[in-house]
């Protein structure tokens, strides 16, 4: 029997504005009963002065600073999962470690596999803390990814027309440990699926490129192909009934609906009210800050564990099977235990408030941003951001609690908080 | 089974997925998203189509196609291979 080892405690930065996603696709004049398949409400809109490592910052600070001195210490990695990285050498880890002001004794990196980022991210920190080389240690996993394309022309937002409505932001902060009392992993259980696609990927600082249907087809193998090896290595695994609850990587709700069915289809044969049932019941409540704050990428996964964790009943403790999915591709299946601790533990972070406090931006505002005259682009030398450039969500309250971005010096991001 | 057999199988399949279109006379030199289905309905249509026909490959090798016709042509091949 192996060692305890999961998250030990975890947060999502939900960011500092908002759209209402059903006014974008009517402004855009999307088909609203085809809208209703997303499964998205709104979307978090990364203001120009927040970049990946603010989000990440500011997704880890309240965790960091729930540490004592000692427990602090012991964070001996910081690994930075996502697609959205802004320098080709430099991890965004060695800013998040220098803003978390953690101990110089540790290890910095960043990994890149499109929406899979977290899921490797999180089971290299499992794999740290199993292999037992620093007992006791801690590895802290930060998976952040913000869309922002700085749109030049009609043409481009024509382009970008599919996936712009769920095209979010977001940050998931997780501290893996041997005390994993927000989600304890069942250790050896897990399952890939990997093949050489061109889906969608990031050509470019500032462009997407993708085929909604590629995309959408290799997410189905990859569903059915990384539980079927999860079957292989968990003996008497069975996809209905040994996870009370499921959380899937979250484009958009629609997709994760898709994927469900296909797997109940697949494995059971289901009938279309049986899977409807069933999807309500054990994917319904993943959904809950995902369709609040869009495609988060790399931690969209851990966004639906979030959600599933603070609205579901934990009063006895239960399995919960999580499926990670990235571009290009690669795919895995996992899975760990949930109890009541996880739910006192995580809704002391407070997420769905944060969701709420986010400004609400107007379809102007959000115009505005999306044209791109305020974005940093990547290789920037030298800049210093406008504070100002939405008013209403430059926050107020002065307790120097969030990180944001206020210059650029020789290509050196230079942070404040606010 | 030929590959005019399968095209009228995924177009029952579409007018199954979406019921708006069951009244709308669709041919095989339609292409699914410009008769308004959507992409996971796309998918449903051709997991539907791939489970009547037995068969069982990688939904990817099923990328490509531009219509209804050209999708029943590489359903037909993949079938027979």
């Amino acid at each position: 029997m192996s060692r305890p080892v999961g998250i030990e405690a975890m947060n999502v930065f939900v960011g500092m504005a908002a759209l209402d996603v059903r006014e974008l696709c009517t402004h855009r004049g999307l088909d609203m009963p085809r809208f209703e398949n997303l499964l998205m409400e709104e979307k978090t809109v990364a203001l120009p002065y927040e970049d990946p490592v603010t989000f990440a910052v500011n997704a880890a600070r309240p965790i960091v600073d729930s540490l004592s001195e000692d427990e602090r210490n012991r964070i001996e990695m910081v690994i930075t999962c996502t697609e959205s990285g802004i320098d080709f050498g430099k991890s965004l880890s060695t800013y998040v470690h220098k803003h978390l002001n953690l101990k110089p004794n540790c290890r910095l990196f960043e990994i890149k596999q499109a929406c899979y980022s977290g899921g490797a991210g999180l089971q290299m920190a499992v794999n740290f803390v199993l292999a037992q080389t620093s007992p006791g240690g801690k590895a802290l996993v930060v998976t952040t990814d913000i869309s922002r394309f700085a749109l030049a022309d009609a043409n481009a937002v024509q382009e970008w027309a599919y996936s712009e409505p769920s095209s979010g932001a977001g940050a998931v902060a997780m501290l893996v440990s041997d005390s994993p009392n927000i989600f304890q992993i069942d250790p050896g259980a897990y399952g890939n699926h990997a093949f050489e696609v061109m889906d969608t990927c990031r050509p470019g600082p500032d462009t997407e490129a993708g085929d909604a249907d590629l995309s959408l087809m290799a997410y189905l193998d990859c569903c059915a192909g990384a539980f079927e090896d999860y079957s292989r290595r968990v003996e008497g695994a069975d996809f209905r009934q040994t996870f009370s609850q499921l959380c899937f990587h979250t484009p958009f709700g629609g997709m994760v609906k898709g994927a469900h069915r296909h797997l109940m289809r697949k494995l059971y044969k289901a009938k279309p009210q049986e899977i409807a049932a069933d999807f309500d019941k054990r994917l319904g409540p993943s959904l809950a800050y995902g369709k609040r704050v869009g495609n988060t990428a790399g931690g969209s996964v851990f966004v639906a564990l979030a959600g599933t964790i603070d609205t579901v009943d934990l009063t006895e403790p239960i399995r919960i099977g999580l499926f990670s999915y990235g571009s290009g591709c690669c795919s895995e299946f996992f899975s760990g235990v949930a109890t009541a601790q996880s739910k006192q533990k995580l809704q002391s972070m407070e997420i769905s408030k944060s969701l709420d406090q986010r400004y609400r931006l107007s379809i102007a505002e959000y115009e505005e941003l999306l044209s791109g005259g305020a974005v940093i682009r990547f290789g920037t030398k030298d800049t210093k951001l406008d504070h100002g450039i939405i008013p209403g969500a430059w926050p107020t309250t002065g307790m120097k609690d969030r990180l944001v971005l206020d210059t650029v010096k020789d290509y050196h991001r230079n942070y404040i908080w606010i | 089974m030929d590959s005019k057999q399968i095209a009228d199988m995924v177009i029952a399949e579409i007018r199954e997925t979406v019921p708006e279109l069951a009244d709308q006379p669709i041919s095989p030199e339609d292409s699914m998203a410009e008769l308004g289905v959507d992409s996971i309905e796309r998918s449903e249509v051709i997991l539907s189509t791939m489970e009547k026909l037995g068969l069982k490959i990688p939904m990817v090798q099923l990328h490509g196609p531009k219509n209804i016709g050209e999708l029943a042509e590489l359903l037909f091949n993949k079938s027979a291979g």
